[in-house]
């Protein structure tokens, strides 16, 4: 997972979505998460997932980093469903949810700096969480690139290779020892540095505003929006079931449509 | 099995939300008791750690396609209480990133947190048992059985949930009319005659034995190569920097300046 271009986006992106506020988002993704919860439809979930896409379509947001992090629950969703949904139908219904709950989150992510994402759940978990989720998601960059280094290190002098397995798996595990007597001084060196900076037992971030106030409402309509459409398809099922292809037919019209003023803007 | 590969809306509403009850309970308990100046140094530790957790899951063993967790030596590493707070984290950075669900985190977090625990529990009694020269035995034998208890509490979820081949469409709604959870899919997007459904599904339980089977027919390989890792890694650990395994998260450390290894002023 090249987390290192998730950051890049976050911060150095100017979509509307990164102009929105943080607040917003998470509104918005709690919403789009809540239609996909509700949704059994697969068409439904469908209409959902290529909203999705044409959101980060139009956004210009960085979809070939993007895709792959949203497919990788595809394949564990896939053994899953596999593993014990009864036909097919119900087996893309899984897999669909994962890929859309992952591409909401994964959108959230591509568009709000972590610590204003962490912001917003310190203020609902304890000191000791909020500021654990900080350092964590500041460490694994450090950390991902101390072990890529150490991986380049060990397959440089052929400890790493596909046709020997028991010592490629030893030189994983010596890597990854290594990286480990690594983090424990890197925390040591990080308290005291937090120390230094007047560290009390509790990072204060402060929220961004909004730099679009419009982007902010239409946002939060839109998913209100979806949930309303998702929410309506699962109540009064009877009657629309027969028209489950109209959201998405209108969501796959809503891509094309995205795409053909793309081209035509660039 | 640190987590659930399992998408959001698809457990029941009363499971996933019990789960983040659970959770959310047990993390604010062991907040709540880790107060004071030596947690507070720890912070940093919990979140290197739950950090070296998030790589060891993109890191692969070549060439077998298998992520390992080290939740086992998290828990070590951690002690109880940080690992409590260690597992929340860890669920909660993996969700934003799209791996594993939103709604699903206060199972995960629950799976995470038996495996950290157990695992710790385990290891300092067969220390005891066995001695410190059986650092390696000790954590794999821990790694070995705590990953089965979690791989069959993955298998109790499932059935609990009643996710299986019958019911896998009736899953993540609740129907408003009479909050039974019941959905109206058994003849719904199937009316439409897509993939030709709507017939009778199987009996659940034929869902949940074909889960268990391919959950434990592929385990054993997992619950070998994470024993071995871990073993390896406490064993090294153990012989460079033993005080870490033994003494205790929170155990005072003395701080030895470069060029001071020695005591030499």
């Amino acid at each position: 997972m090249d987390i290192a271009v998730l950051d890049r986006s976050a911060v150095g992106g100017n979509s509307h979505l990164h102009r929105a506020a943080p607040r917003s988002k998470l509104l918005a993704f709690a919403l789009v998460l809540a239609s996909i919860v509700v949704s059994t439809n697969l068409f439904v979930v469908l209409a959902l997932l290529f909203v999705l896409l044409a959101v980060v379509a139009a956004e210009r947001l960085p979809a070939r980093s993007m895709l792959p992090l949203a497919a990788y629950p595809a394949v564990f969703a896939a053994v899953f469903a596999f593993a014990s949904a009864p036909d097919a139908l119900a087996a893309a219904l899984i897999v669909a949810k994962a890929v859309t709950a992952a591409l909401a989150a994964v959108t959230l992510m591509f568009t709000t700096p972590y610590p204003q994402v962490f912001a917003a759940v310190q203020r609902v978990t304890p000191g000791l969480v909020g500021d654990a989720l900080l350092m964590t998601y500041r460490a694994i960059f450090i950390l991902a690139d101390k072990l890529a280094d150490l991986t380049r290190a060990i397959r440089l002098r052929a400890g790493i290779a596909g046709s020997h397995p028991i010592r490629s798996a030893k030189a994983t595990t010596r890597a990854l020892g290594g990286l480990l007597l690594y983090s424990v001084d890197l925390a040591q060196r990080e308290y005291d540095v937090l120390v230094l900076r007047g560290y009390s037992g509790r990072l204060k971030v402060a929220e961004h505003p909004s730099r679009s106030p419009a982007a902010d409402r239409v946002l939060v309509a839109g998913a209100l929006a979806l949930l309303g459409v998702a929410t309506v398809w699962r109540t009064c099922w009877t009657s629309l079931i027969d028209y489950s292809w109209m959201p998405l037919a209108l969501a796959l019209l809503g891509l094309g449509a995205t795409f053909l003023f793309r081209g035509r803007n660039r | 099995m640190s987590h659930i590969h399992i998408p959001d809306g698809v457990l029941p509403v009363w499971l996933w939300l019990g789960g983040w009850i659970i959770s959310a309970g047990l993390v604010w308990f062991a907040s709540s008791r880790s107060r004071g100046a030596d947690v507070r140094r720890k912070v940093p530790l919990v979140g290197i750690i739950s950090a070296l957790v998030l790589v060891s899951m993109s890191s692969e063993i070549v060439p077998i396609a298998y992520h390992i967790n080290l939740t086992v030596v998290a828990g070590v590493l951690l002690g109880p209480q940080l690992a409590i707070v260690s597992a929340f984290v860890v669920q909660v950075v993996l969700a934003l990133l799209g791996h594993g669900g939103v709604t699903v985190i206060g199972l995960n977090t629950l799976m995470t947190m038996t495996e950290m625990l157990l695992g710790w529990a385990l290891f300092r009694g067969l220390v005891r048992l066995l001695g410190r020269t059986r650092v390696r035995t000790a954590s794999g034998i821990a790694t070995v059985v705590t990953l089965v208890v979690t791989t069959t509490l993955l298998v109790g979820v499932i059935a609990v949930s009643g996710v299986t081949g019958a019911t896998a469409r009736e899953t993540g709604a609740l129907d408003p009319q009479n909050l039974t959870f019941a959905s109206p899919f058994s003849s719904g997007i199937v009316g439409v005659g897509l993939f030709s459904g709507g017939e009778p599904a199987t009996a659940p339980a034929v869902g949940l034995r074909r889960f268990a089977a391919i959950v434990y027919t592929l385990g054993p390989i997992g619950w070998l190569i994470e024993a071995l890792v871990t073993a390896a890694i406490l064993g090294y650990v153990a012989r460079v920097r033993p005080s870490l395994i033994f003494e205790g998260p929170l155990a005072p450390t003395e701080r030895v300046l470069p060029g001071d290894e020695h005591g030499v002023h």
